[in-house]
């Protein structure tokens, strides 16, 4: 048995860069495999014994390291892994993960980092957020798309440029007070300039059931200003709901929304983070459809600043949806191309689909000197992707519908959204593209 | 070869919606409207002057679709 031993100890290992322990040799610059080769097998022995334990604590943080540094990030962590993946982190994983992993979060990296800068000198464009959509989460990309506004915003500020309200001569005059000195002026007062009442306000009102009936008064309230005509009924304006405030006048179309329709009603918003929090709002089951509305691209719904993907659309109205209900992305491209067609305005919206994003992205990162493999493992797995189908999947029981095509809406035309007047729209309208509805993932007819 | 795999796929999609146009005017120029005293158009010539016409307004139409769809994607509209 003890030459048996002696002789196992005595054989030569040879290099071998599969195992933990040369790694960590190549890593720490211990030996290369020439000086390992040169080495007594009993030396060999006992390196391999001295950091083992040490080789494979490196290899499982590298691993861990690897895997959170592999998921969407978020902006913070968008900020801090550009700044920190530096040649040290990305040779690691290179040599403790694999060289196509190195070589996929060197990239990734490397597009974060030039899409931060871009963001906050330029901002960033459509496509600019599609190509991040794989790498950042959209609350990230939705920030991205913010930072130029922000950076204007602070840097005039600091320039000493008093931010403005509308230029109209009604509110020009708001810089002089007409009445007498503000702080002079109690609550009452103050509210008076506005209603225009002469009443103090101090005298007790009395409210009464009979008051209270319908079509009685209450005291001193003032009848409306009635018409003189008496065959028009006087109907006093609804309020305008926040949408529909602010009208542009631009002759280009800046249409985009949320519209929400439960079981209490319609409501349609322009941010995103509004419609988001109005949804976490609703009890389980109310929502009957909502139409998500603004510029798509394959995998992603962009709704002004905002955006969602697969998994964000279906985190915010998983259990939300009523039995039936329709969720619908109202943007280009938004489910995949689906099969062959003998349609010629489908084809071509194919051929354009293809064009701009496979062809254009795929040269794109061979220009970056990404290698051909992982450019075109990439831009194929993205360009036909089928956000209304992922959706679907995340989301059950719930018909979830998307644009096969580019979507062509006749009220964004320049000029005709203007001649309209609806180019703060919230909802489409009619759109011409071709339609297709998921449930649990298999396609159903459109609703 | 994957470059140039794609190099010759875009070539022939970029080239795809010209041709209509380039087989609508092929077809014009093959059969042109009747010139006055000339003998009127067989059908024939009639047909493959209206396929012509087609083709090549189809076409143009296509490629119009084409810019829509490239300010879309821009964000123009």
């Amino acid at each position: 048995m003890a030459a048996a031993g002696a002789v196992s100890a005595a054989a030569a290992v040879p290099w071998d860069e599969d195992r933990p322990e040369f790694k960590f040799f190549q890593e720490k610059g211990h030996y290369d495999e020439e000086a390992w080769d040169k080495l007594p097998a009993e030396e060999q022995d006992n390196a391999l014994k001295t950091v083992k334990e040490a080789a494979l604590e490196r290899q499982a943080a590298v691993r861990k390291d690897y895997a959170a540094a592999s998921r969407k990030w978020d902006a913070q962590q968008a900020r801090y892994y550009a700044d920190a993946l530096n040649n040290r982190e990305l040779k690691a994983v290179y040599l403790w993960v694999g060289s196509a992993e190195g070589h996929e979060l060197a990239h990734k990296a490397t597009v974060v980092r030039s899409m931060l800068d871009k963001a906050a000198a330029e901002g960033i464009k459509d496509s600019d957020a599609q190509a991040l959509a794989p790498y950042l989460t959209p609350e990230a990309i939705t920030q991205l798309r913010s930072m130029k506004f922000a950076a204007d915003l602070a840097q005039k500020q600091k320039a000493g440029i008093k931010a403005k309200g509308p230029g109209s001569q009604s509110t020009a005059k708001l810089d002089k007070f007409a009445a007498g000195a503000a702080s002079k002026m109690d609550a009452g007062k103050l509210s008076n300039l506005y209603t225009g009442s002469k009443a103090s306000g101090d005298a007790a009102v009395e409210l009464s059931a009979g008051a209270l009936k319908a079509g009685g008064k209450l005291p001193g309230s003032a009848a409306p200003n009635a018409t003189a005509a008496k065959t028009v009924k006087y109907i006093p304006p609804a309020a305008l709901d926040e949408a529909n405030k602010a009208k542009s006048t631009a002759l280009t179309s800046d249409a985009y929304g949320v519209t929400l329709e439960t079981t209490e009603g319609t409501k349609t918003f322009r941010k995103t983070a509004d419609a988001d929090a109005a949804i976490k709002k609703l009890p389980p089951g109310s929502v009957k459809k909502i139409t998500f509305y603004g510029h798509g691209s394959p995998g992603m719904q962009m709704v002004g600043e905002g955006s969602y993907d697969s998994g964000s659309a279906a985190e915010l109205l998983k259990g939300k949806m009523a039995k039936g209900g329709v969720i619908q992305f109202a943007g280009c491209n938004t489910a995949s191309i689906g099969g062959a067609t003998l349609n010629p305005a489908v084809g071509i919206s194919m051929v354009a689909r293809r064009l701009l994003y496979f062809s254009l992205p795929y040269f794109q990162d061979r220009a970056d000197g990404v290698p051909a493999a992982q450019a075109k493992e990439q831009w194929e797995k993205g360009w036909n992707a089928d956000l209304a189908q992922e959706t679907s999947m995340g989301v059950k029981g719930a018909i979830v519908c998307g644009y096969r095509t580019f979507g062509l809406v006749p009220g964004r035309l320049p000029g005709v959204t203007a001649l309209l007047g609806n180019q703060e729209a919230t909802t489409p309208g009619y759109v011409a593209g071709k339609k297709a509805c998921y449930q649990d993932g298999k396609e159903v007819p459109v609703p | 070869m994957t470059d140039l795999y794609y190099i010759l796929e875009t070539i022939l999609l970029v080239a795809a919606p010209f041709v209509p146009v380039a087989a609508g005017v092929i077809l014009r120029r093959k059969f042109p409207a009747a010139a006055e005293g000339a003998p009127p158009p067989t059908p024939g010539q009639k047909a493959g002057r209206l396929v012509g016409n087609l083709l090549l307004w189809c076409g143009i139409a296509g490629l119009l679709f084409i810019v829509i769809v490239v300010l879309n994607f821009k964000g123009k509209i």
